[in-house]
């Protein structure tokens, strides 16, 4: 229940950052996906159930902020972090390049998500502006803080809500 | 380990309440709903962009800033102090220079009744040109209603919420402004392509455009008042086979620099949906 309690607020906090100040200090057109990169981290963490709440909540502050129908991103978040989720009990869940290799695709898909509804709703759409300006900008940024935010989410999780071990 | 079953449980309920709320919100049901998850959302948002702002100005402003920053490493003992107080008083220039340039343009169009409302936020998507204002439908703020600056035009309020609107900018690819120019007194349909560069489209062949002139509203098609700037011509395409001439257009707005804007309360457009 702790975990709720400040996880919400700080997804609310996040979201707004990434309206007020990380849209503007992106990299060439792309701009981090704060909450994703937070999402992913919490679930491989060992709190995957968590995190698929997480991510319609968080979801749903990113849907306010945005132009983009109410919903459409908490729907792919709930998605991403449920697939997620599968990679807890495998023997490679502890290897070091799977918090950026698990961004890096759930990036990839989200943005590919993202254009698929803009496309929907009639949006503009133009994969050739699209992919080196915003996408691999916004993919490479995620990465960039997949495996801090993984540490920092791992640090937490070990000190604060530490696992229930069934005897 | 809670088991994988009651995860695909978990995860199917989970979907179920984000397709219901797509659903409700294409419905038109969750508007109340929506407003008030932004009412305190608006207030954090607003907290954290004046700040912002205040420390971007401070951060790009030119060399007294630093000279001042020198005299803080001097005077340690008040820097903390100094830079609360510089930042502050920074914001209140800052603010007092744009809403005083905000007020000489709305006294040159006395024909229009304006609004001021900070700008506290982007949109999240990076594909969407659209930004967030500080003021919704209790202020009175209506869906279609045009945003400027005294530099020109900014875009138009293409959602409202009963604290915040949603401004789509005229640098969106959505966005379409018939505009004319000034000299040349030649239409156009101003529309910008996904990189944000504006293009004025549909000119006609006989106009001779000039590189350097003005762009304004046309007003034709009821979504915008006449004759508000929009920007000036960067440059002209004009080829014998083509039906049309093209003009790039240099924005008169500073899109990356919105901290305050106007919305022009007084003009009733037509619904967006009549437009489109």
């Amino acid at each position: 229940m702790m975990s709720y309690v400040i996880g919400v607020p700080t997804l609310l906090l996040l979201a707004v950052l990434q309206s007020t100040v990380f849209s503007e200090i992106g990299f060439l057109d792309g701009q981090p996906d704060l909450i994703l990169v937070i999402l992913i981290a919490w679930s491989l963490a060992g709190r995957a159930d968590e995190a698929m709440v997480f991510a319609l909540i968080g979801g749903i502050f990113l849907d306010l902020l945005s132009g983009t129908p109410f919903g459409a991103t908490a729907i792919i978040y709930v998605a991403a972090l449920y697939m997620i989720s599968l990679v807890e009990g495998q023997f490679w869940k502890g290897h070091f390049l799977l918090p950026p290799a698990i961004t890096l695709f759930t990036s990839l898909v989200i943005y590919a998500y993202s254009l698929g509804i803009l496309f929907l709703i009639g949006h503009p759409v133009d994969l050739s502006y699209a992919l080196p300006k915003v996408i691999l900008p916004g993919t490479f940024l995620n990465l960039l803080l997949a495996l801090p935010a993984y540490h920092l989410m791992s640090d937490l999780q070990e000190r604060y809500f530490p696992s229930e071990v069934d005897i | 380990m809670r088991r994988p079953r009651n995860r695909v449980i978990l995860a199917g309920i989970l979907l179920m309440i984000a397709i219901g709320i797509l659903l409700l919100s294409v419905s038109g049901y969750l508007q109340p709903a929506e407003d008030l998850l932004l009412r305190p959302m608006v207030k954090v948002q607003s907290w954290i962009a004046i700040r912002y702002n205040a420390i971007r100005d401070v951060l790009t402003s030119p060399s007294d800033i630093s000279t001042l920053r020198q005299e803080n490493a001097i005077l340690e003992a008040e820097v903390a102090r100094l830079q609360q107080e510089i930042i502050s008083l920074q914001e209140q220039a800052t603010e007092a220079e744009i809403l005083s340039a905000l007020l000489n343009y709305a006294r040159s169009q006395p024909e229009n009744r304006y609004m001021a409302a900070n700008v506290i936020g982007q949109d999240v998507s990076p594909f969407l040109r659209s930004i967030w204002i500080g003021t919704g439908s209790e202020a009175g703020v209506v869906q279609g209603m045009p945003v400027v600056t005294e530099r020109g035009l900014v875009g138009r309020v293409a959602e409202v919420f009963a604290t915040i609107s949603r401004v789509q900018l005229i640098t969106d690819p959505e966005a379409a402004v018939n505009v004319e120019f000034q000299t040349s007194r030649a239409d156009g349909s101003l529309s910008a392509q996904l990189s944000g560069e504006l293009w004025v489209d549909l000119i006609s062949q006989d106009a001779d455009i000039n590189v350097n002139e003005l762009v304004l509203t046309s007003g034709l098609g009821g979504n915008f008042p006449a004759d508000i700037p929009v920007g000036s011509v960067l440059s002209v395409r004009k080829r014998d086979v083509d039906i049309f001439q093209q003009a790039v257009i240099e924005p008169s707005v500073n899109f990356a620099d919105l901290d305050i804007v106007l919305v022009i309360t007084n003009f009733q457009p037509l619904p967006i949906n009549q437009v489109q």
